[in-house]
C-alpha cells in the first residue's frame, strides 16, 4: 500500500478555509457596507470611490489583501469542485444540496468577479457607468446573482469553517451556528440587494 | 381464491467487472416480514425472471443476517443499505437493487470493499498491546468515555457512508468517514491514546480528514447511527492541534 506523504495537503486545505474568512469574507462584508454610500446619490458615491482610489498604495493593498487571496481560494476551490461527485438526486438532504450549491456558487462567483473587476478597473468605475450596466436586464441578473451567490458561498463556508476548525463539534452546536448563519445571510443579502437598488 | 400477491424486484445484473450490465425483473410470492436477502434467496432457488425467462441466480454477499457484519451492503432503491435489515414491508416497489458504486464490482450485487480495510491499516485502527514481557493491565477507561466510544465501535465497515459521501469517488483519494471515525474510537481508549500520533498523522495526508466536504450525508446513511459528523469535527480539532504542535516542535 502506497502512503505517499503529501505534507502540504492539510496545510493547503486549512489555508483555503482560512482565506475564505480572512481576508475574503471580511472584504466582502466591508464591500457590501461601503456600497451603501450609493444611496447618497451619484455625486457622493463617485467621491467615495475617488477617495478609495487615491489611498496611497491602494494597488498593492488590493493585490495582497484581495486579488491574491481570491485567486488562491478560487484556483484551489476549482480543484476541490473537481474532486467531488454530487449525488443529490439519490441523497436529497438539505445539507447535500448546500454541498452542491456551495460549489456552483463558488464557480459562479469567480466568473462574476472577473467580469466585475474588468468593468470596474478597466472600463469605467463610476455611478453612471454601473447604473447603465444595471439597466440592462442581463446585467441586473448577473449582478444580483453574483451578490447573492457570493454571500451564500461566504456564509455557508463560514458554517463549515466552524467544523473545519473544530469549533462546533456536536449536531446541536452545528445547528445553532447554522441558524446564526441564516440570519447573517439574510442581513448581508438585504444590504447587497439594497446596494443594487441604489443604482436603478 | 384471491390472486397471489407478489413483490416486484428490478435488479442490475453484471456477470463480471468488464461485462456489460443489464436489468432483470423478478416477482417473488409475498409473505409477511420478508427482507431483501430472503427474497434474493427465493430468486436463487428459482432463477426465473418476471417475463418467464430462465437466468442465472443473482450473486450477492451476506453473512450475519443481523446487521453486524456489513457484508450485504448494496443500493436499495438508490441508497446504500444493508439488505438483511431492509424490510420489504417498508420499501416502495418495484424494489431496485444495484451494487454499491464506490467499490470495484465483482459480480451482480457483490463488490470488493478491500479499500476500506486498507484505510483502517493506514490509520492504525488497532491498539498495539504485545510486548516481549507481560505488560500488565492497562489504564481503566472512564465510564462516560466508554458510553460514547461504544457507539463508535459499532462500525461494521459496510460502506454505506462511503456510498453516500460525495467526496469518495474515482477522482479523489478520500478515505471516507468510517476510517476517520475509528481514529476517534482508538484514541479515546486509554491504552490506544499512547499511540495517538500514529493515527492522527495519516489524517493529515492526501485522502485524510481535510478532504471531507461537510455534506453530512454519511451520518444520515450509517445503518448503525454512528455520530460520524461529530467524529469528523472532533478530529478536525485534534488534527489542527496536532499539526500545529508538530510543526512548532520542528
Ligand atoms: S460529511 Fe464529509 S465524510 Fe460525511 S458524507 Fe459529507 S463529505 Fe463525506
Ligand atoms: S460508519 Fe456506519 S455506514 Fe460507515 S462503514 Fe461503519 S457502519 Fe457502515
Ligand atoms: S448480512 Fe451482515 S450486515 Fe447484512
Amino acid at each position: 500500500m502506497s502512503t505517499t506523504q503529501k505534507p502540504y495537503h492539510f496545510l493547503i486545505r486549512r489555508a483555503h478555509s482560512l482565506l475564505g474568512l480572512v481576508p475574503i469574507g471580511l472584504f466582502l462584508t466591508f464591500h457590501m457596507f461601503l456600497n451603501l454610500t450609493a444611496h447618497g446619490g451619484a455625486e457622493f458615491y463617485d467621491k467615495v470611490i475617488g477617495t478609495m482610489q487615491s489611498v496611497p498604495g491602494i494597488f498593492i493593498i488590493e493585490l495582497v489583501v484581495i486579488f491574491i487571496p481570491i485567486a488562491i481560494h478560487a484556483i484551489y476551490g476549482t480543484w476541490v469542485v473537481y474532486t467531488g461527485q454530487s449525488n443529490v438526486l439519490r441523497y436529497k438532504y438539505a445539507r447535500n444540496w448546500f454541498y452542491i450549491i456551495q460549489r456552483i456558487s463558488g464557480l459562479y462567483t469567480v466568473v462574476f468577479i472577473i467580469i466585475h473587476v474588468y468593468l470596474m478597473r478597466f472600463v469605467e468605475a463610476n455611478f453612471s457607468a454601473l447604473s447603465a450596466f444595471l439597466s440592462q436586464p442581463l446585467g441586473l441578473i448577473l449582478y444580483a446573482l453574483g451578490i447573492l451567490f457570493a454571500i451564500f458561498h461566504f456564509v455557508n463556508g463560514l458554517w463549515a469553517f466552524a467544523i473545519t476548525w473544530g469549533l462546533t463539534i456536536g449536531p446541536h452546536s452545528q445547528k445553532i451556528w447554522m441558524y446564526a448563519m441564516v440570519l447573517v445571510f439574510i442581513f448581508l443579502s438585504a444590504i447587497g440587494l439594497a446596494n443594487i437598488a441604489a443604482f436603478l | 381464491m384471491a390472486e397471489q400477491k407478489t413483490i416486484r424486484f428490478k435488479i442490475r445484473r453484471q456477470d463480471g467487472p468488464d461485462k456489460p450490465s443489464r436489468w432483470e425483473e423478478f416477482d417473488i410470492p409475498y409473505r409477511e416480514k420478508l427482507n431483501v436477502i430472503s427474497c434474493l434467496m427465493e430468486i436463487q432457488k428459482n432463477p426465473i425472471t418476471a417475463a418467464g425467462a430462465k437466468t442465472t441466480p443473482v450473486v450477492w454477499e451476506c453473512n450475519c443476517l443481523e446487521e453486524v457484519c456489513g457484508a450485504c451492503a448494496m443500493q436499495i432503491n438508490g441508497q446504500g443499505k444493508q439488505a438483511c435489515s431492509a424490510l420489504i414491508d417498508k420499501l416502495t416497489q418495484p424494489i431496485v437493487l444495484e451494487p454499491l458504486t464506490k467499490f470495484p464490482l465483482v459480480r451482480d450485487l457483490m463488490v470488493d470493499r478491500q479499500i476500506m480495510f486498507d484505510h483502517l491499516k493506514t490509520v492504525h485502527a488497532w491498539i498495539p498491546i504485545d510486548g516481549t514481557y507481560n505488560l500488565g493491565s492497562g489504564p481503566r477507561m472512564p465510564e462516560v468515555t466508554r458510553q460514547w466510544a461504544y457507539e463508535l465501535s459499532k462500525c461494521m465497515t459496510c460502506g454505506c457512508c462511503m456510498e453516500a459521501c460525495p467526496q469518495v469517488n474515482a477522482r479523489s483519494k478520500f478515505m471516507g468517514p468510517s476510517a476517520i471515525n475509528q481514529v476517534r474510537l482508538f484514541n479515546a481508549h486509554p491504552t490506544g491514546a499512547m499511540n495517538k500520533h500514529e493515527r492522527l498523522a495519516p489524517l493529515l495526508d492526501e485522502g485524510g480528514i481535510a478532504d471531507c466536504g461537510n455534506s453530512q450525508n454519511c451520518v444520515r446513511a450509517c445503518p448503525k447511527d454512528i455520530p460520524l459528523t461529530t467524529s469528523l469535527a472532533d478530529l478536525n480539532r485534534e488534527t489542527n492541534k496536532f499539526a500545529l504542535d508538530r510543526w512548532l516542535r520542528k
